[in-house]
This record gives structure tokens, C-alpha cells and sequence, in this order.
């Protein structure tokens, strides 16, 4: 898959985790885990860019004795979410373009 | 591999990231192995799970495009005036050092060079030395032929020391050099990374 593509879905995939609650490193992978696997290296990569997009923060809580980075998401976070489900609809229509596959009808 | 190890290794494998950097990812594996312990694996089985070393600064690597890079640093037009107006002075003291600093280098292989000459010398004096005494030793002078093989015997002994002296200096000048290039090749790429 192109490389820029990935990276945009995987941006609101790891978003997508942290929706409806914070959440952590361990935990987004193992929610993401039925659907796309994710190793270690690559959220590290996509929570700095995230982070530093401003579509989500990062809380450090003291969990069990040690501390654990909470992830949650930001309104710029969500209105990222939002703009992938109205360019999917794009996507989507292009495809049946490419592959020739008829629009249903209206 | 336990936690400690793999941490460490990896943080010798990140040592081109700033210390900032490098201690935030520490951390975040830090995290992840203790989470995945939690979850029920044993320390070992944890950091297996990770994933190699190799793999992980691989893929940090792939993860950094060109244009996440960090971006260099721009110059200010007023730094660059003044890099300009100051360039008499600097760019001649500078030129200066180095030539010092070349001068001094190029100073020590002379001596070197100057060592490895009187050792030549020294052996080729005890060869010449013990013939002619042994010339003189059979001919009408076996005193005197003792007395010149004595001498040829004295070169041989400080020709011996010389080159023992010459090559310890050498292979520590030869080791110096090469180190004195990887540093500045090391400056130079760090400045690069970071």
C-alpha cells in the first residue's frame, strides 16, 4: 500500500482507539488487534505525530507503582475522524470508477 | 534477554537522537514491557514480544521520512551578516589553528621519521662495525678488531631499542590518528541528526 495512504489510515485507526476513552500504548494495539497489526515502533511514530498535530494529548498517570501514558483525544482529533468518513465516501465512489463497478441507483 | 538488557542495547542503537528522544522512546518500551507483564507474560516473553532491536530501529528509521526529519537550522539574515562582516577575523584564526594544529601533527611524524632514520643508521653501523672488526681481528690489529666489534655490538644494542621505541610510538600515533577522525567524523554526523 502507498506509504502516505498507510499513514493517514493508521492516523485515524490509532485515533479511532482512543474515541470513546483514554487510552494506552498496550491497550490501542490490543484494540487494534482484529483489525490491523501494529508493532510498538510504528505507534510510538504515529502518537508523536498525532501529539504534535494537536489531535490528541498525553497524561502521565502513576498506574500500579510506575507511571503510564494516557492518550486522549483532542475536538481536532475528532473532526480528523469526520473528515476520513467524508473522504471515504470519495474514495469509495473513485474505486467504482477504477473498477468499473456501477453506481447504485438513486 | 531481560528489560535492562534490552533497554540498554537499545539505547546504544538510538545514541544519534537526543537525549530528550531517545529517553521518551526508553520509556515507552519501558511501558510496554511492563504492560505486557502484566497481562500475564513473564519478563523474557514480554520483551520477545517487542520484537528484535534491529527490526524496531529499522522501522524508526522507515517511520522517519524527509520530511519529518528534523529540520535544519535556518540561518538569521543578521547571523549571516555577521558571519560575514567577522569572517576576516575568524575565518583567519581559525585557518591559524588548524595550521597549528597541522604543524604539531606533522611535527610528531618528523620525529618519528627521524627515530625510524638514526635506527637504520644504528643497524647499518653495527653491520659495517662488526665486519671491519672481524677484518681487523684476523689481520694485524686484534685489539683494536675486539675494540671495533665492541662498538659494532653497542649500535646493535641501541639499534634494538629504537626499533622497539619506534614501533610502540608508531602503532600509538597510527591508533590516535584513527580515533582523532572518528570523532570529528562523529561531530560532524550527530550535527547532521540532531
Amino acid at each position: 500500500m502507498d506509504l502516505q495512504l498507510k499513514r493517514g489510515l493508521l492516523d485515524v485507526c490509532v485515533l479511532a482507539a482512543i474515541q470513546d476513552e483514554d487510552s494506552y500504548g498496550y491497550k490501542i494495539i490490543k484494540d487494534m488487534k482484529p483489525y490491523v497489526v501494529l508493532s510498538e515502533s510504528t505507534l510510538y511514530t504515529i502518537l508523536k505525530r498525532l501529539e504534535n498535530c494537536g489531535m490528541l494529548t498525553v497524561q502521565t498517570v502513576e498506574h500500579g507503582g510506575r507511571l503510564r501514558k494516557y492518550y486522549r483525544i483532542t475536538q481536532e482529533g475528532r473532526k480528523r475522524i469526520e473528515d476520513f468518513k467524508e473522504d471515504w465516501k470519495e474514495i469509495v465512489t473513485i474505486y467504482r470508477f477504477v473498477t468499473k463497478e456501477e453506481l447504485p441507483h438513486e | 534477554m531481560n528489560k535492562q538488557e534490552f533497554l540498554f542495547q537499545l539505547g546504544q542503537h538510538l545514541s544519534g537522537l537526543s537525549n530528550g528522544e531517545r529517553e521518551e522512546q526508553l520509556n515507552f518500551y519501558r511501558e510496554m514491557i511492563d504492560d505486557r507483564m502484566e497481562d500475564g507474560l513473564s519478563e523474557e516473553e514480554a520483551v520477545a514480544a517487542i520484537g528484535s532491536i534491529d527490526t524496531i530501529t529499522k522501522h524508526i528509521a522507515d517511520e522517519v521520512s524527509p520530511s519529518e526529519a528534523v529540520p535544519k537550522k535556518r540561518w538569521k539574515v543578521w547571523e549571516i551578516t555577521l558571519l560575514i562582516l567577522g569572517s576576516p577575523v575568524w575565518l583567519s584564526l581559525l585557518i591559524a589553528a588548524l595550521a597549528v594544529v597541522f604543524s604539531l601533527y606533522a611535527s610528531l611524524w618528523a620525529v618519528i621519521i627521524s627515530a625510524w632514520a638514526v635506527f637504520v643508521s644504528a643497524a647499518i653501523c653495527c653491520f659495517a662495525l662488526t665486519v671491519a672488526g672481524i677484518i681487523l681481528l684476523f689481520g694485524e690489529h686484534p685489539l683494536s678488531g675486539v675494540a671495533v666489534i665492541g662498538a659494532g655490538l653497542v649500535c646493535a644494542g641501541v639499534a634494538i631499542l629504537l626499533f622497539l621505541g619506534c614501533k610502540k610510538v608508531t602503532s600509538i600515533t597510527i591508533l590516535l590518528t584513527k580515533k582523532a577522525v572518528l570523532l570529528v567524523k562523529r561531530c560532524f554526523r550527530k550535527k547532521e541528526v540532531t
